[in-house]
């Protein structure tokens, strides 16, 4: 299936380069077109048109002087007869399919009416040949034989000569004219300027994504292209003597060597062997048409068309193979290229050589569009799939790392667990030990209390509803307090709402707003709350005060929490009051602070406790 | 607003027989207080609520055929004119906060004197027993504190807490009583028992909206 699509489309190709080779065919003359072929020639350097005493002999055209003299020649004339009915005249045309001399001035009757000034050497001497014509008033013309004399300088080398000439009306003749102007002029203007976008295009992208050299040499190419197929820069510019044999190679090749490495690059191949061999063959041919003289060109021109041709198609062989794997309808472009490369370059090399009619034309250019597109359809394609390809991995790799993430996390998730397993059971170490020490002991002394003696029932209840306020206390020191040692305080006078109402001591509670405590575990809860507690009980039980102030505040970076009494005061530190207070002093420094009594008889007493904001 | 002269009925929802006997006791030892009944369980209370609601009802929490929370749920809005006092031994945040969000006014500490007793009935009937510091701070945590001075619409209207009712609870979560939390803010121990109200009921109304989007997320509601 694949294959019969090539094929088809290669014979699709070969046909439509069939029917350009036919259109670039002198159409014969029919009516009253009169096509001129027979005449005479005579070798001469006159500048008028020789008399009939001059050694004319017959000539058929087309006449190219690389067979017909071989040897060489510089100046000839023609001398060529043509009918016309009777008057009266319409104004006439003469055609000419290429222009194909040096030089040419044509005379009518006797009378010079024209010659090719404007498409002269240096364009003559270039690959492109356009179609001439000129116009011959019907003043200069007889009714019945008129004579056509042609002055031709030419060039054997370069297949110079002269083609037929179609005489005619100009509404009969313009025609043909136009349609061999738009195949060799019009299109080679079109494909010039398609060569110059395709090259631009080309060069924008490459200059975004440098790595790709196969953009680079595309836009090269299609730039040297651009550059063949505006051969009347010779003539515009009109560079220096020296420089025209130079010009004239590269308006012949300038785009083979790009176009050959191009093929090579897209087809993933670097020889270098190969490259290195080809600019070299390049340089050699640009150096032989350049040497003073003209002897090797049509040598040159040969050997290099040969060359160029066979390692194009050769190529570009490769280049389709190379897309086996590819994309079916590149293949099939790549097939309908090679065709018309070989076609199109075998009709213009067999002009060149003589094989066919000399009056046709160029047609190389036309393959040029194809063969652009189609290398440029593969970098693009090739372009296309490689951001796929990288779009996939990307997917493949976000992937990677969503999943490396969740492994992370995960790790990390169990790492935390565990850090937090750890920390629980270091509270609750903390905590057991705690409540051995407080509930515990409580327990303990009152059981020992009451196996030994009588002690009062009020006493019983009041131990044990010192163990019940202990429980809570625990049981509060696991709340969650966010760091907030007003909201432990405030739990202690809470807990002991009771208790401050039964003794009728009047409290003052200053508790502003405190900075964030770091440390507040439930152990850190507990001690605070201990020694808060355990101030407050004492200022209510044992100091016959009439009022209680607790105020906490912060103070250069400590909290500063104290109890103060208007009650007797301490009689001594070191009375059982005192010794509690040992107590207290313990755990203040077990949290990384202070703590101080001010006392004096009579004059109340006041606990300072101090904890740093921070450990 | 109490009314010194009328007696305050008092119903008993408890399982533990001792605990019950004690609290009774310590119920009919005020003279200012009725015990209107006594139930052993769930299924005792509802029957007995539709025949007379109290006026202050003492739920224990770990009933045998039905969570207490429940019971409080049913009642807290069957009876609004009930209040409703947990029966706890800590007063510890999860059990406190949760039932205050089913529609309870405050908790009774299990082993208070009977002195005591009294003193929380009273509150209660007053305006809510005292709140303790940690359970104001957990509600502060709970009911974020509306910034905007524009309308709120009416999830926030109540939901969220206006910028007085977190001052309240600010003060109370440091300690600060009633009467003295009205002092610091100029107002009445009135007004702040009427603040306390409305944050219970956004507290019970924020616990429902939870429940729904939580059963929501869950996929229990169609």
């Amino acid at each position: 299936m694949t294959r019969r699509g090539a094929a088809a489309a290669c014979a699709l190709a070969l046909l439509a380069a069939l029917a350009l080779v036919a259109a670039a065919q002198v159409p014969r003359a029919h009516g009253r077109v009169v096509i001129l072929e027979d005449g005479q020639f005579v070798l001469s350097d006159s500048r008028w048109p020789p008399g009939d005493d001059a050694p004319w002999r017959p000539v058929r055209l087309p006449d190219n002087w690389y067979f017909s003299h071989p040897a060489g020649a510089t100046g000839a004339w023609y001398r060529l007869e043509f009918e016309l009915g009777t008057g009266p005249f319409r104004n006439h045309m003469i055609y000419l399919p290429r222009n194909s001399a040096r030089y040419m001035r044509f005379f009518v009757n006797g009378k010079s009416v024209s010659d090719n000034s404007a498409y002269g050497d240096p364009g003559a001497r270039s690959n492109w040949a356009p179609p001439t014509i000129f116009q011959v008033s019907w003043l200069y013309l007889h009714p019945g034989r008129n004579v056509l004399h042609v002055r031709v300088e030419a060039d054997p080398q370069l297949r110079q000569g002269l083609t037929r000439l179609t005489v005619g009306p100009a509404d009969y003749v313009r025609p043909r004219y136009e349609l061999h102007h738009t195949i060799q002029v019009t299109a080679l203007l079109m494909f010039g300027a398609a060569a110059v976008l395709a090259g631009l295009l080309a060069a924008a992208f490459w200059l975004r994504e440098r790595r790709d050299a196969t953009l680079a040499w595309y836009a090269v190419t299609a730039f040297a292209w651009a550059g063949v197929a505006a051969p009347w820069a010779h003539g515009a510019f009109a560079p220096a003597q020296y420089a025209h044999g130079a010009l004239a190679f590269l308006e012949w090749f300038a785009y083979a060597a790009p176009m050959l490495v191009l093929c090579l690059r897209v087809a993933g191949k670097r020889w270098p062997w190969f490259e290195g061999g080809l600019w070299l063959f390049t340089l050699l041919g640009l150096v032989l048409f350049a040497l003073p003289g003209a002897d090797e060109e049509g040598f040159v021109i040969t050997t290099w068309s040969f060359v160029y041709l066979a390692a194009l198609i050769l190529l570009l062989v490769m280049l389709a193979r190379s897309q086996i794997a590819g994309r079916r309808w590149l293949r099939w472009l790549f097939g309908a290229a090679i065709v018309l490369v070989a076609a199109l370059n075998a009709h213009d090399l067999a002009r060149w050589m003589g094989w066919i009619g000399y009056d046709s034309m160029t047609l190389a250019h036309f393959h040029i569009p194809l063969v652009l597109f189609a290398i440029g359809a593969t970098i693009i394609d090739r372009h296309l799939r490689a951001v796929a390809a990288v779009e996939r991995s990307n997917v493949e790799l976000e992937e990677r790392v969503a999943q490396k993430t969740h492994e992370i996390e995960a790790g990390f998730r169990r790492v935390q667990e565990a850090e937090q397993e750890r920390a629980l059971a270091l509270q609750r170490k903390r905590i057991m030990a705690d409540m051995h020490d407080g509930l515990g002991s409580t327990l303990v002394g009152l059981l020992g209390n009451v196996q030994s003696g009588k002690p009062s029932l009020e006493e019983v209840e009041q131990r044990l509803l010192d163990a019940l306020q202990e429980l809570r206390l625990v049981v509060d020191a696991l709340e969650p307090m966010d760091g907030d040692l007003g909201v432990v305080l405030g739990n202690v006078r809470h807990r002991m709402r009771a208790a401050i109402e039964h003794s009728g001591v009047k409290l003052h509670w200053q508790v502003g707003e405190l900075p964030h405590v770091s440390y507040l575990t439930p152990h850190a809860i507990l001690a605070v709350q201990r020694i808060i507690l355990e101030a407050l009980t004492n200022s209510l039980r044992h100091s016959q005060a009439n009022t209680v102030t607790v105020s906490a505040q912060a103070e250069d970076g400590w909290l500063r929490i104290q109890v103060a009494d208007d009650g007797i005061g301490f009689k001594e530190l070191n009375s059982s009051r005192g010794r509690g207070l040992d107590n207290l002093r313990r755990r203040a420094s077990g949290l990384g602070g202070t703590l101080d009594i001010e006392s004096a008889r009579g004059a109340g007493a006041s606990v300072i406790l101090r904890l740093p904001l921070a450990h | 607003m109490s009314d010194a002269a009328k007696v305050t009925s008092v119903a008993l929802v408890e399982d533990d027989g001792a605990t019950r006997e004690r609290l009774a006791a310590s119920v009919r030892a005020q003279s200012s207080l009725e015990l209107v009944a006594e139930y052993r369980n769930g299924a005792e209370a509802l029957v007995g609520l539709s025949f007379r609601a109290p006026d202050v009802l003492l739920v224990d929490l770990g009933l045998p055929d039905m969570s207490g929370v429940e019971l409080i749920r049913f009642a807290a809005e069957r009876y609004p004119d009930c209040d409703i006092l947990v029966i706890s031994i800590f007063g510890d945040e999860a059990n406190v906060l949760t039932a205050l969000e089913s529609g309870a006014r405050g908790y009774l500490l299990k082993g208070s004197l009977q002195h005591d007793i009294a003193i929380d009935i009273r509150e209660i009937r007053n305006g809510g027993s005292p709140l303790s510091p940690v359970i104001a701070r957990q509600m502060l945590k709970r009911l974020r504190i509306r910034r905007r001075e524009a309308a709120p619409d009416r999830a926030e209207e109540e939901t969220m807490l206006t910028a007085r009712e977190g001052e309240i609870l600010n003060a109370i979560s440091r300690g600060f009583s009633y009467a003295e939390t009205a002092q610091m803010l100029g107002v009445s121990v009135g007004t702040v028992h009427s603040f306390l109200k409305r944050i219970y009921r956004k507290l019970a109304v924020h616990s429902k909206t939870e429940a729904v989007f939580e059963a929501n997320r869950l996929g229990l509601i169609p």
